[in-house]
C-alpha cells in the first residue's frame, strides 16, 4: 500500500519503521528534515509538502502534538488526498476538533479517522501499542492490516472522535492512577514506612495495577527522568478539563489532578516523567523535602 | 449570678473577665495555675475539679480545644456532670463536631442538665472587644436564661435551633472563611503571576459582587505580608476536620472544602500552623516557583 507518515518523534520513527519493514511503500514529510533521515535509509521517501505527499498516497499518517497542529496538516492532506483517501490521525487531541476535521473530510468524500494510541515510546517500538480509533465501520478492512503492524490491542470505538473520546478516558484513569500512587507513596514516607515494601506487599492485592507497577517502581527508585514527559499529559489533561466543561460534565478527581500536573509545570518539572507527581507533593507538608 | 469558666485561654480569659465585669462571681478552674493569674483583681474563686465548679455554679462555660476535652471536662470522673446540682446550664463555646454535642447534650440530659452549644467566631480580638458573633444551639427557654450572659461576651447573638444546631452554623462559618481566604490567596497569587499589582486589584474588587470581609482584611493583611494570628492555620485544619468528618458522616459531597481542607493540611505540615490562615498565600507562592 502507499502512504504517508507525518511526525517522526519518538512514537511516530518507529511506527513509521514497522510499516516500512510490512513492505509498503512509505512516503514521509517533517518540518525538520535530518529527523526523516533514518526512515530514508530505510527505503522511505520524502515529500516537499503535506500537499504533496497526500497526492501519492492512499494513506496518510498523523502523530503529532496538539489540536492545532492535527486541524493545519488536516487541511492541507485534504486538499492532495484522492477521493476515498483516508487520513489516519494517531495524536492525542480534543474528541470534538476530531469530530469536526472528520466532517470536513466527509463532506469532499475523503475520510478522517482518529486512532490515538497508548503505550508510549516502548510499545511504539515493540509494536505492542493499544489503538483505539474512531471512524465509519466500513473502512475496518482498509485500517486493520495497517494497525496490525502497530499494535496489539486494536479496538474500534465508535464513529469520527470515539477513539479521541476512550483515550481521553485512558488518560483520566491512568494520571488519576499515578497521582494515587503518588499520595500513596507520599502517605507511607510521612508514616516512615519503606514504599517500596509497601508496593511489593500491594501490588498483588485489589490495589495492584500496571500504574502501580510501573510508574510506582519509578517512584521507588526516584528515576524522574522521562518516560513519557509530564507536559504531555498536563495538555491531555488540560483538554479533557476543557472538554469536561464544554459538556456540563463534573470531574471532581481529574479537576484535582489537574491542579497537582498545574503545580508540577509551575516547578519546572514538565520534562521530567509524571511520577514525578510525586515531587510536588513533596514540596508542602509535614516532613517535606527542603527546596 | 454564680458562674463557672473552663477552658481560661486566649478565647476564653477575656470571655470570663467580661462575665466578672459584669458583677458576676466566677468560679474557675485550670489545668494551668498561670491561665488563672489574671483573674487575682476580680470576684473569682479557685477549685480544684469541673465537679468542684459545678457545685458552686448555675451556669457554667466551657471554652476547650476540641469534642475529647469538653466531654472529658463535662462527663469525666471529676467533671462537671459529677458535681452538677439539677438544673445547672453547661454551656460549651468551643468549636466541635455537631453530631458531638448532640451527643453531649443527651448525657447530660440524662442526668438533668442542661447543654447549650454556642460556639464563636471573631477571634481573640472580637473576643477581648465583647464583639463576637455568637451562634447558639439550645432549647428556647435554656436560650433565654444565657442570652444576657452572652450579650456581655458579643455583638451578634442568635438562637440558631436545637441542640447542636450552634455547632452546624459554626461549621458552616469555617467553610466559608476556609474556601473564601483560600480563593483570596489564588487570586492574589495569579494576580502576583501575571505581574499585576495586587493592592489595585483588591481596591478595584471591594466595590464589585467580590467585596468580602475577607477580601478587605485578609487582603489588606496579604498585602502588608502581615502572618500574625488573627485566626491560627492549625485551628482552621482542625475545624475543616470537623467538616468533612460531619460531611462524611452525612455522605455530604463538598468538593471545595475537601480541597481547602487538603490545602491547609499542607499549611500546617509545613511548619506554617502557628502563622494566620493567610499563610495559604505563602504555601501557593512557594508551590508556584520552581524549587
Amino acid at each position: 500500500m502507499k502512504l504517508g507518515f507525518i511526525g517522526l518523534g519518538g512514537m511516530g520513527q518507529p511506527m513509521a519503521g514497522h510499516l516500512l519493514a510490512a513492505g509498503h511503500q512509505v512516503t514521509v514529510w517533517s518540518r525538520r528534515p535530518d529527523s526523516a533521515d533514518s526512515l530514508l535509509a530505510l527505503g522511505a521517501r520524502r515529500a516537499a509538502n503535506p500537499l504533496e505527499l497526500a497526492a501519492c498516497c492512499e494513506m496518510v499518517c498523523t502523530n503529532v502534538t496538539g489540536n492545532a497542529d492535527v486541524a493545519g496538516l488536516a487541511a492541507q492532506l485534504l486538499e492532495g488526498l484522492a477521493p476515498d483517501g483516508i487520513h489516519v490521525d494517531f495524536s492525542t487531541i480534543a474528541p470534538s476538533v476530531a469530530r469536526a476535521i472528520a466532517a470536513r473530510y466527509e463532506a469532499r468524500d475523503r475520510h478522517f479517522v482518529d486512532a490515538p494510541v497508548s503505550g508510549g515510546t516502548a510499545g511504539a517500538q515493540a509494536a505492542t501499542l493499544a489503538i483505539m480509533w474512531g471512524g465509519k465501520a466500513a473502512l475496518a478492512a482498509r485500517l486493520d492490516p495497517l494497525f496490525r503492524c502497530l499494535g496489539k490491542t486494536i479496538v474500534r470505538v465508535g464513529d469520527a472522535g470515539a477513539g479521541q473520546v476512550a483515550k481521553t478516558c485512558n488518560q483520566l484513569v491512568m494520571v488519576a492512577a499515578i497521582e494515587a500512587c503518588a499520595e500513596a507513596a507520599r502517605f507511607a514516607q510521612a508514616a516512615g514506612i519503606d514504599f517500596a515494601r509497601v508496593r511489593a506487599a500491594t501490588l498483588g492485592g485489589s490495589a495492584g495495577s500496571r500504574v502501580l507497577e510501573f510508574f510506582g517502581g519509578k517512584m521507588v527508585a526516584r528515576h524522574f527522568a522521562a518516560g513519557v514527559q509530564a507536559r504531555l499529559h498536563h495538555k491531555d489533561f488540560a483538554m479533557v478539563i476543557d472538554e469536561a466543561t464544554r459538556m456540563a460534565v463534573p470531574l471532581p478527581v481529574a479537576s484535582a489532578v489537574m491542579q497537582q500536573l498545574d503545580a508540577l509545570m509551575a516547578a519546572a518539572w514538565g520534562t521530567q516523567d509524571t511520577s514525578t507527581l510525586l515531587r510536588v507533593l513533596e514540596r508542602s507538608g509535614r516532613h517535606s523535602l527542603a527546596d | 449570678m454564680q458562674i463557672g469558666f473552663i477552658g481560661l485561654g486566649l478565647m476564653g480569659r477575656p470571655m470570663a473577665l467580661h462575665l466578672a465585669k459584669d458583677g458576676h462571681t466566677l468560679h474557675l478552674w485550670a489545668r494551668r495555675p498561670a491561665s488563672l493569674e489574671p483573674f487575682q483583681a476580680v470576684d473569682a474563686r479557685l477549685h480544684d475539679s469541673p465537679a468542684e465548679v459545678a457545685k458552686h455554679a448555675e451556669v457554667v462555660f466551657t471554652m476547650v480545644a476540641d469534642a475529647p476535652d469538653v466531654e472529658a471536662v463535662a462527663l469525666g470522673e471529676t467533671g462537671i456532670a459529677a458535681g452538677a446540682r439539677a438544673g445547672l446550664i453547661v454551656v460549651d463555646m468551643s468549636t466541635i463536631n455537631p453530631n458531638a454535642a448532640r451527643q453531649i447534650g443527651a448525657s447530660l440530659a440524662a442526668k438533668g442538665i442542661e447543654f447549650v452549644d454556642a460556639p464563636v467566631s471573631g477571634g481573640e480580638v472580637g473576643a477581648i472587644n465583647a464583639a463576637l458573633t455568637i451562634m447558639v444551639g439550645a432549647r428556647p427557654e435554656v436560650f433565654e436564661k444565657v442570652k444576657p450572659l452572652f450579650e456581655k461576651m458579643g455583638k451578634s447573638v442568635t438562637l440558631i435551633g436545637d441542640i447542636g444546631a450552634g455547632q452546624v452554623a459554626k461549621a458552616c462559618n469555617q467553610i466559608l472563611t476556609g474556601v473564601g481566604v483560600a480563593a483570596l490567596a489564588e487570586a492574589f497569587n495569579f494576580a502576583a503571576k501575571n505581574g499585576v499589582d495586587t493592592a489595585r486589584v483588591r481596591e478595584a474588587l471591594l466595590g464589585g459582587f467580590a467585596y468580602s470581609r475577607i477580601l478587605e482584611n485578609h487582603g489588606q493583611r496579604m498585602l502588608d505580608r502581615n502572618f500574625k494570628p488573627g485566626f491560627k492555620a492549625w485551628m482552621h485544619q482542625k475545624d475543616l476536620r470537623i467538616v468533612m468528618e460531619e460531611a462524611h458522616r452525612l455522605g455530604l459531597m463538598l468538593p471545595a472544602a475537601a480541597a481547602t481542607a487538603q490545602l491547609f493540611n499542607a499549611i500546617v505540615g509545613s511548619g506554617m500552623g502557628e502563622d494566620d490562615s493567610i499563610a495559604a498565600l505563602k504555601l501557593l507562592e512557594k508551590l508556584s516557583t520552581p524549587q
